[in-house]
């Protein structure tokens, strides 16, 4: 430190430029679906009429492949948990999480690590749903409001696992999930 | 690390002579590349954006001491371990001991440019760690026991074909399969090694001081995995990627994917503050910082060299860059390759180290133009040249053919004769012959000169 301290000590410090000013879209929700497809996330809109296990229940019977075993974040709320086989994340074939926000400018569904890590990364297939109202028009925006209770680790997600990296032909799903689905309520 | 960079010119004719598919395969990602960053530049106030960042970047080093200071505080408060790391040897050192104290039997890496730069690999493996680089670029290399080209795509320089043939060898998959079967049966292989990994290595793209998070930006899910699974999360990380605030992360963080990509974010974005510590959170038991220095602060104090620290290895310089996309990475012996390297290895090295980096540049400026933080690096690599001609790193015979030119300019009578004798026999084939210039003129074509020079023109009135 004291060397950084010398390496920095001759010349003058440099004033900080204040915040960055980006664009905040009026209708957030389509915001942040227009991104989150645009990366090749999915998006799916609850039916109202359902209570939310069941909704989830039937959709996630409609996946193709066919979904054999869920695994369920912890924080998932019991309305929120449909009747399903339950398995560990490493066997499931599709994890469900509960996003504690999204971000519609970059598209991204902020997720907390006490979502339990193995849920939001192992299985092929993650479906998260997004709280009604937790749209924030801006990534920085919500990184803020999160900022003061922060956990020992936060994922962005947005959109499916991808890489270019053989014969630079982009292939989804290589590490994390193939398929990223958000839920909105 | 070793470096190869002496053997930059034999090595670069080299590729391009024997390795022709590297130049295909090079020139057709940087192109691909620096379209989708033009792209994702015309998307946003491109040019604010910048000068933003050039800003912030600029605060936060020339008052680096006082943000390591508070990160290491907020990280320590976080419940994570900070190590500080003067050189390589040392930081290879920290790294061996933890692995040693936490009983490490595997580990599992995300793309880092720094532990390549400390060597880590074979210090691992020495003790008899099994390692496994667990980005899919990556992984390739490290089952051709290669080293990465490119910092964002690291095996740009391989074709499909040729990771068919390694895939088929090493991992039993199908021969002639297609991108998707073949980045299955590496996922294979490698969630295995997630799974069974005791610890995770990773680099860091930024480290907020006010939060002491440190955040890393991908495409694949290997980083978040590598941050989740394994026990003990290393994260090995320069020590000029600090940010003073949580407020300044979120341009950073969309104006280096659109910079590296042209998208809008990385898919996967990892927000590291420490250890699990919630009943509900399956992460790390134990996070560890390793700031690591190995001649950043040389850099830092020089007078010019110092704006390459404010470089966020996005890659954009080395794909807008003509004389890169020829060889790719491998021909500048250092893991820091193209126009960035050119500026950043003789500050973190040492000019004699690096010599001729400063020199493998036609100076057209695009590395600058694509820049997201406007590092000068055409200006740069100039003051880098006139430090390397002041302590007599160029070649005697330039030194002395530069000589030689000042004193036929100075005198007007000898200046006339030389410019008759070189429009009558053409300046390449002038030069050439020359003792002192042939050398410099070997690897160059010059034009065809007037018939006449120009004072012979002035002379009789131009047509």
């Amino acid at each position: 430190m004291a060397r950084v301290a010398r390496a920095t000590a001759s010349r003058p410090g440099l004033p900080h430029p204040g915040a960055l000013a980006t664009p905040r879209s009026d209708n957030a929700v389509d915001a942040f679906v227009k991104r989150f497809t645009g990366s090749g996330g999915e998006v799916a809109r609850a039916d109202p009429e359902l209570p939310p296990g069941e909704w989830l229940a039937r959709f996630l019977r409609g996946l193709e492949p066919q979904v054999t075993g869920v695994a369920l974040a912890p924080d998932v709320p019991p309305e929120l948990r449909p009747r399903l086989q339950e398995a560990a994340g490493a066997h499931a074939s599709a994890g469900i999480s509960l996003a504690w926000g999204a971000a519609a400018d970059t598209g991204s569904l902020v997720l907390p690590s006490t979502g339990t890590r193995a849920v939001q990364l192992l299985p092929p297939v993650h479906v998260v749903w997004l709280p009604a109202g937790r749209v924030f028009a801006r990534l920085d925006d919500a990184l803020l409001e999160l900022g003061a209770g922060l956990p020992a680790a936060v994922g962005l997600h947005s959109g499916p696992s991808k890489s270019a990296d053989i014969g630079r032909t982009v292939v989804t799903g290589v590490h994390g999930p193939g398929r990223c689905i958000a839920v909105l309520s | 690390m070793h470096t190869r960079i002496r053997d930059y010119p034999s090595r670069s004719s080299e590729i391009i002579r024997d390795d022709p598919g590297v130049r295909d395969a090079v020139t057709g990602a940087t192109i691909a590349f620096d379209q989708k960053r033009l792209q994702g530049y015309a998307e946003v106030d491109a040019d604010a954006w910048r000068r933003w960042a050039e800003g912030v970047k600029s605060h936060t080093l020339t008052h680096l001491d006082r943000y390591l200071a508070e990160a290491e505080t907020q990280l320590e408060a976080n419940g994570a371990e900070v190590h500080w790391a003067a050189d390589a040897a040392e930081a290879r050192e920290i790294v061996m001991s933890l692995a040693a104290r936490h009983s490490v039997k595997s580990v599992v890496k995300g793309k880092s440019m720094v532990a390549e730069e400390i060597d880590l690999n074979p210090a691992l493996e020495a003790a008899g760690i099994e390692v496994y680089e667990t980005d899919l670029g990556e992984y390739i290399l490290q089952l051709l026991e290669e080293e990465p080209s490119h910092i964002l795509g690291p095996a740009i320089h391989k074709s499909l074909q040729q990771v068919q043939e390694l895939f088929a060898d090493r991992l039993g998959s199908e021969p002639g399969g297609d991108p998707d079967t073949l980045a299955r049966a590496a996922r294979r292989v490698l969630r295995d090694a997630f799974i069974q990994a005791d610890m995770g290595i990773t680099g860091g793209n930024f480290l907020v001081a006010e939060t002491g998070t440190v955040a890393l930006i991908e495409n694949e899910g290997n980083i978040r995995l590598t941050t989740s699974l394994p026990r003990v999360h290393v994260a090995v990380v320069g020590i000029e990627k600090l940010l003073p605030r949580m407020a300044d992360l979120s341009g950073f963080l969309q104006l280096t994917a659109r910079a590296a990509t042209g998208q809008p974010i990385g898919c996967f974005v990892s927000l590291v503050q420490g250890p699990a510590s919630h009943p509900d959170d399956d992460g790390p038991e134990a996070v560890h910082v390793v700031l690591v220095d190995n001649g950043r602060t040389d850099v830092l104090a020089h007078e010019h060299a110092w704006e390459a620290l404010r470089c966020l290895r996005c890659g954009a310089c080395l794909n807008a860059c003509p004389v890169y996309r020829q060889t790719g990475g491998h021909a500048y012996g250092y893991v820091y390759s193209g126009p960035i390297g050119s500026v950043l290895d003789p500050g973190l090295l040492g000019l004699h180290e690096a010599m001729p980096l400063p020199f493998a540049s036609s100076l057209c400026g695009a590395c600058e133009d694509a820049c997201p933080v406007r590092i000068p690096i055409p200006e740069m690599l100039l003051e880098w040249r006139r430090e390397a001609q002041e302590e007599g790193l160029t070649p005697w015979k330039e030194r002395a053919a530069l000589k030689g030119l000042a004193s036929v300019a100075t005198r007007p009578g000898l200046y006339r004769l030389a410019g008759r004798i070189g429009s009558r026999l053409g300046a390449t084939g002038v030069a050439r012959g020359l003792p002192m210039l042939g050398e410099w003129a070997a690897d160059r074509a010059l034009p065809q000169p007037s018939r006449r020079t120009f004072r012979e023109l002035w002379r009789k009135g131009i047509e």
